[in-house]
């Protein structure tokens, strides 16, 4: 498959080119013979490509019936792997569960107090709200089990480790916002908006889960813990409820959906893919490596092709 | 015809009387439409004709029946002689002395004898008068000059007027409570049923509950230190309405004794006067407790479950149930295997106070965590917003 390429993103995916090739030719001791280096540096590159070429296989653009009679589309981006969806819907349909029969609780004189009778009493609600509890122990199992056996979990949580990029692009990102900087930052996979969600998550699962469990098993808590600190557990599970429900409901929800360039909404979280345009404007470097890997794989592809020939040839 | 028909009854007329078939009279004096022990119902086309029936005997028979009133001094000349009294026919002895200066130092002093006792119009009178029924009287704007007051609907759906309407015969009516002759103003001291009477008065069925009570907290605030504020039983249960525990409108009833006991112990101005924190209502009513009762839970606990009821004490007290040496056997009345952990923390905590020491902090944090994150997300936001509507007429 081809790609049609601007001459500026053909001299991008040459630089790249050009720079991988010197890394993997400074990693070879200096020492070894030139016919040696040039095969292993053949092997390492062939070696690369194939993987590369894995991981454009996944990048494809989707087939769309073509009996639908559409437009051929815009090249789409997986952006999210089945497991990482799941993982997301069962957190989404756990947290949605968990804030309808816990926001009641927080503010039972408020007019949120009518959702207990709305969802069938205060039993069918402490029934539903440990049921939400026991969907985010679910997911955050999953999560950490994706994490350690997925080679895309584990790709995913090194990209989402907070890096000092992640400072300078936010403090880039309000200065643009202000005028006071010429360009937005460029982000990789994650963005430091996005690497924000998921570290609160992470931090919000530790603490709701944590403190959750207490409670809902008070009796043996109790039988090795001091009240207080069921009271601890308490004010914490209701004041960080409160907390993660904005984050997500101002702050995720506005990222993902609300934005002007989103509204009214994403379908990123069900199909798992991103437009290139999307790709470019948010994720440019993340764009770039792709490309450059992809230019390395049709590289190699037509270096295989004409040693084919050549040995045909001879 | 019954001599004694045409006897008031404020107008009303049992159309249904217990033993002269349909005619319409007033039976022993009273109506037994409206007197509980009646057991029939009247039907309403049955109370239609009744009462037409009832107004024409009126007309015709009234007049000539009425008998003039008959003079305290006449009923005095037996029930004024000490050691008057009669030996029924079960041979019980029934005193039938009345001390005439009771009555007129009660608030009935300018009543006579048949005022309440309507039914004796001859004398010697044959049969036992029937029991004195105080709603001749006592009704919402009555013309009798007693005070206007419609405690006897009350007292009809309370749980005494329904044991009396079941046909329990230890079931108290007014003179239960208030006394016969000697009824004194509810607050002259001496009342039956006045502050630090009320209790021996309704001690005598609730021997129990009373002793518990005499030695609450509240039970010698009132007895001992005389304390306006105290609670006696009335205080929380109610006076003509008081309803079984069991009932939804019970005052002490599972879901509603916070809001009677929060009726003083949420009052600051009261529980300043004792030095008593007022913030207990508040703390119980954002406890997972107080949350289960708001929305109808009965199995939760309430004031009572843990406090306990006639027996509360000071906390400090060694037979108060929520005495910290007390609590693991107060708690583990629904949490099995309550142990000492449960008193280490205070109950009635609130984390907004700094006395609730470390819980404070952590509400403390968090406060300040979520006002910093969620402004400095709003703030983003907003920058970012209003970067894309300043870029949005500028050319790409």
């Amino acid at each position: 498959m081809r790609w049609k390429r601007s001459r500026k993103s053909e001299k991008e995916d040459r630089d790249l080119e050009k720079r991988l090739r010197k890394e993997v030719a400074s990693e070879l001791p200096p020492d070894l013979p030139p016919e040696v280096a040039a095969r292993v540096r053949r092997r390492v590159e062939a070696l690369i490509a194939e993987e590369l070429a894995a991981a454009a296989q996944e990048r494809a653009p989707r087939q769309l019936p073509q009996a639908r009679g559409l437009e051929p589309q815009e090249e789409t981006f997986q952006r999210f792997n089945l497991h990482f969806r799941i993982q997301h819907m069962i957190l989404f349909t756990s947290v949605i569960l968990l804030i309808v029969t816990g926001l009641p609780l927080k503010f039972p004189e408020s007019p949120l107090g009518g959702l207990v009778w709305l969802l069938g009493g205060l039993d069918m609600s402490r029934i539903l709200h440990r049921v939400g509890g026991s969907g985010l122990v679910v997911v955050g199992v999953y999560h950490v089990a994706y994490t350690l056996f997925h080679p895309d979990g584990r790709r995913d949580f090194w990209l989402l480790l907070p890096r000092p990029k992640d400072a300078f692009d936010a403090i880039q990102a309000i200065r643009f916002n202000l005028g006071l900087a010429g360009s937005k930052p460029r982000f990789d996979r994650f963005s430091y908006i996005e690497k924000f969600d998921y570290w609160a998550v992470y931090w919000g699962c530790v603490i709701m889960i944590g403190s959750g469990a207490l409670l809902w098993f008070e009796t043996l808590s109790l039988a090795y813990l001091p009240k207080f600190m069921l009271d601890i557990a308490k004010e914490a599970h209701s004041d960080e409820a409160l907390l993660a429900t904005l984050a997500i409901v101002i702050w995720h929800f506005y990222n993902v959906h609300f934005n002007p360039s989103r509204f009214p909404g994403s379908m990123t979280w069900w199909t798992g893919r991103i437009s290139k345009h999307e790709m470019i404007e948010e994720h440019p470097l993340e764009y770039e490596r792709i490309m450059a890997a992809r230019k390395l794989l049709e590289r190699n592809e037509d270096q295989a092709r004409k040693k084919g020939s050549a040995a045909a040839g001879s | 015809m019954d001599s004694r028909l045409g006897k008031s009854c404020m107008g009303a007329i049992s159309p249904f009387p217990e033993q002269e078939g349909a005619t319409p009279v007033l039976v022993e004096g009273r109506c037994s439409a409206w007197w509980p022990r009646s057991p029939t119902k009247p039907g309403a086309w049955h109370l239609k004709v009744a009462c037409l029936l009832a107004g024409a005997a009126l007309f015709l028979g009234g007049e000539s029946s009425a008998a003039p009133p008959l003079s305290e001094q006449r009923c005095m000349i037996c029930h004024g002689k000490h050691g008057f009294k009669k030996v029924d026919e079960s041979g019980a002895v029934r005193l039938l002395w009345v001390d005439l200066a009771l009555l007129k130092s009660s608030v009935h002093r300018n009543k006579t004898c048949t005022d309440c006792h309507h039914d004796v119009v001859e004398i010697p009178h044959k049969e036992r008068p029937a029991r004195v029924y105080c709603r001749r009287c006592h009704y919402k704007d009555n013309p009798a000059g007693a005070p206007s007051s419609d405690a006897y609907l009350e007292y009809e759906r309370s749980v005494h007027g329904r044991a009396l309407a079941a046909g329990e015969t230890k079931a108290p009516v007014c003179q239960s409570c208030h006394g016969n002759h000697d009824i004194l103003h509810t607050r002259n001291p001496k009342s039956r049923v006045a502050r630090g009477q009320v209790a021996a008065t309704c001690g005598r069925c609730h021997l129990e509950e009373y002793s518990q009570y005499r030695n609450s907290v509240h039970g010698r605030a009132v007895y001992e230190l005389g304390v306006r504020d105290a609670p006696d039983c009335t205080g929380c249960h109610g006076e003509h309405s008081i309803m079984a525990v069991s009932d939804p409108g019970s005052r002490v009833g599972a879901l509603n004794v916070a809001r009677t006991c929060a009726s003083c112990h949420g009052d600051e101005a009261i529980m300043a006067r004792y030095g008593i924190e007022a913030d207990q209502v508040e703390t119980f009513e954002e406890s997972f407790h107080g949350i289960g009762v708001r929305f109808g839970s009965k199995r939760v606990a309430n004031c009572a479950s843990c406090h306990g009821t006639h027996d509360i004490r000071p906390s400090d007290d060694p037979g108060s149930s929520v005495n910290p040496a007390n609590i693991p056997r107060t708690c583990g009345k629904c949490h099995p295997g309550a142990n000492p952990n449960y008193a280490r923390g205070k109950i009635h905590i609130n984390p907004k106070i700094r006395e609730a020491g470390i819980v404070y902090w952590v509400a403390t944090f968090f406060k300040y965590l979520t006002l910093v994150t969620i402004a400095a997300l709003i703030m983003h936001i907003l920058l970012d917003l209003w970067r894309r509507f300043k870029d949005r007429g500028a050319p790409a």
